[in-house]
């Protein structure tokens, strides 16, 4: 039985949603199925990638709380913050709102959907999108959740565009630059990069690029000076910066000024936001990578 | 020297106690008014709804979130005070705590272990994880005592040592397996950090057994405890039965501990510091600061809680940050203010 179980989980990612005469019933992440009278609309968003999903297709008036880290777009600041930065949401806020449904995602434990289930409202468990043609496949179900489906149509649609130009444009480039992206350098022997498989891998690639960080094992891991100096990044992406790392610094860490990023000045600054969160504004930091990989091709 | 009426250590803790258990389900980051709160306890009493909650929030609110959670937390807070004063006893030493020997990496261990592998959402598949903390809790002391005896008996000295020896050991492992993993590191983070994830009745009920009998036993184990403090040979041709206070005095502290662990993760400092402020304000006497180091951790662990839902609120900080932040603090004060020199 439990063998079985486990099957569906390791294939089930995949969401189902169907919507019949004004009912609801969806599939979540969590291999249950969830009715809905009718599309939500008192929605408490427990994650920044939802909350942005939610704001995209328009469903932004329909959103009464949100977690801690939803900071995109402006407005979502003005609505209720419900807690999760340290791990714990307050539970009673949440209740307070009175939510006709809860949006938890990925960065959610089973054990707070079960307390927010125990507390009698609908959550919905989103999964995550593993790849960057599935974004549309989680859009789409904030979409007939939320009575949005037209408008999640169109997003998709034209997110699919603005991917087919990035990467149309970058199979014609003459070269693959290398390309180090910085997670988190506050250890600068040895920073923190995206490893193979990551979205960070697949856009770097989809932008005309090669990540440094594919040669390591796992998909978040550290990589030594020492391999760094081996592979010799032609660009450095610096996702810390948020986090308050600068180019100097990188350019002055000790061993580095012989890269030959650090040498022709292609450290650049990165909106981590873009890219860390599986929601629609991956297009953006697709857009943003294929810029500053092939300036040539925007020129 | 006796006092009468409530003003004796034991009325004033409880009254402490009880005084913790109020503000904790009236204070929340939701505002419920003094007057509200009274209308819907005594109208949900009755099987009604107050007028002045009409959706039922607030009577939710209270008696599924606030209600559960204060006791989970005042029975963790006693079990972890309540075991760190015999500890302190057995061990005759000031510095043990109740995660000496090996329960909190043990505990750490086995929820890490259990996280990696997807369970599913499922009654059973959310017990999972505080099982095989409370098993990894449990196997980790064992290991721990059958490590350090020899021959028939254990030296106190060879537990410690064995103790740190085991903890690391766990440890590195747990460590190890988080930085290898990919999802399950916030969860495992969250967890370690003292955040009870879940809430409602459920986690009280799975514990409570296991509190009683540990806590309980705990108190009857005063005595010997006193005799010990002569020393092993001593208390030997006292007539006490060394080897066995020993072990059930592990048994005990163990099964509530690791339960405590189980649901709330690893709160530091609580089950060190508690004993020491009784110990200074009411004397030594095992039979008396083990049952005082019950009420007053179960306090304290209660009054820290609701200073870590308030703080930052709606941000919930894990408690075993406050208890750190704030306990250690406090201890210093009762350290500094006690008058005797040697109190221990």
């Amino acid at each position: 039985m439990l063998a079985g179980f486990f099957m569906l989980t390791s294939c089930g990612s995949a969401l189902q949603v169907s919507d019949d005469g004004g009912k609801i019933s969806a599939l979540d992440g969590l291999e249950r199925v969830i009715e809905l009278k009718q599309p939500a609309q008192r929605i408490v968003s427990l994650s920044p990638s939802v909350t942005e999903t939610l704001y995209a297709i328009g469903a932004g008036g329909q959103v009464v709380g949100r977690d801690s880290f939803s900071n995109y777009p402006a407005e979502a600041l003005q609505v209720q913050d419900v807690g999760g930065s340290m791990g714990g949401y307050s539970y009673e806020t949440i209740a307070s709102l009175q939510p006709d449904l809860v949006i938890a995602g990925e960065i959610n434990t089973p054990e707070q959907v079960k307390a927010l289930e125990d507390l009698g409202l609908k959550v919905f468990y989103l999964s995550n999108p593993v790849k960057l043609d599935s974004i549309s496949v989680m859009i789409t179900s904030v979409g007939i959740l939320t009575g949005r489906d037209k408008e999640a149509k169109a997003l998709n649609a034209s997110l699919e565009k603005r991917i087919k130009a990035v990467t149309d444009l970058a199979a014609t480039a003459a070269d693959r630059p290398l390309v180090f992206y910085e997670l988190d350098g506050s250890g600068p022997g040895n920073p923190w990069t995206p490893g193979p498989g990551t979205f960070l891998s697949e856009l770097i690639a989809a932008a005309g690029g090669v990540n440094a960080g594919d040669a390591l094992q796992s998909a978040w891991a550290q990589i030594s000076s020492e391999q760094l100096l081996v592979q010799d990044p032609d660009i450095i992406l610096l996702g810390d910066s948020i986090y308050g790392m600068t180019v100097e610094q990188v350019a002055a860490r000790a061993g580095w000024s012989g890269l030959t990023a650090v040498q022709e000045n292609r450290i650049y600054p990165f909106n981590d936001d873009l890219v860390s969160r599986p929601g629609p504004r991956l297009v953006d930091g697709l857009e943003e990578l294929a810029r500053l990989l092939h300036p040539e091709l925007y020129e | 020297m006796k006092k009468r009426g409530l003003l004796n250590p034991f009325g004033i803790s409880v009254l402490l106690l009880l005084a913790a258990v109020v503000l904790s389900v009236v204070v929340g980051s939701v505002t419920i008014p003094l007057r509200t709160l009274a209308d819907v306890l005594f109208r949900g009493l009755q099987g009604g709804l107050s007028t002045l909650d009409p959706g039922g929030v607030y009577l939710k609110i209270i008696m599924q979130l606030r209600l559960p959670h204060a006791i989970l937390i005042l029975l963790v807070g006693a079990a972890l005070a309540g075991s760190g004063a015999a500890y302190q006893g057995l061990f005759r030493n000031p510095l043990a705590d109740p995660f000496l020997i090996g329960v909190s990496s043990g505990a750490g261990l086995g929820a890490v272990l259990a996280m990696l592998i997807d369970w599913p959402y499922a009654p059973l598949g959310l017990m999972v994880i505080p099982l095989a903390a409370f098993l990894g809790a449990a196997l980790a002391v064992l290991a721990v005592s059958l490590l350090a005896r020899v021959g028939k008996t254990v030296p106190t000295t060879n537990l410690i040592l064995a103790g740190v020896a085991v903890s690391s050991f766990a440890s590195a492992v747990t460590s190890g397996l988080m930085i290898n993993s990919s999802g399950e590191l916030r969860r495992a983070l969250v967890w370690l950090l003292g955040g009870a994830t879940r809430a409602g009745w459920e986690p009280v009920l799975a514990i409570l057994p296991f509190m009683v009998i540990g806590l309980t036993g705990l108190v009857l184990v005063g005595h010997p405890l006193n005799v010990l403090q002569f020393g092993e040979e001593q208390a030997q041709q006292l007539g006490i039965r060394v080897q066995r206070v020993k072990w059930i005095t592990v048994l005990l502290a163990t099964i509530s501990t690791a339960a405590a662990v189980a649901f709330a993760g690893i709160i530091g400092f609580v089950g060190l510091v508690v004993p020491h402020i009784m110990r200074l304000l009411y004397g030594g006497d095992y039979r008396r600061l083990i049952p005082l180091s019950i009420l007053g951790g179960g306090a304290m662990l209660l009054l820290m809680d609701v200073a870590a839902r308030t703080v930052m609120a709606p941000q919930e900080v894990p408690v075993g940050i406050i208890t750190s932040l704030f306990g250690a603090p406090f201890f210093l004060w009762v350290l500094k203010r006690s008058k005797s020199q040697n109190y221990w």
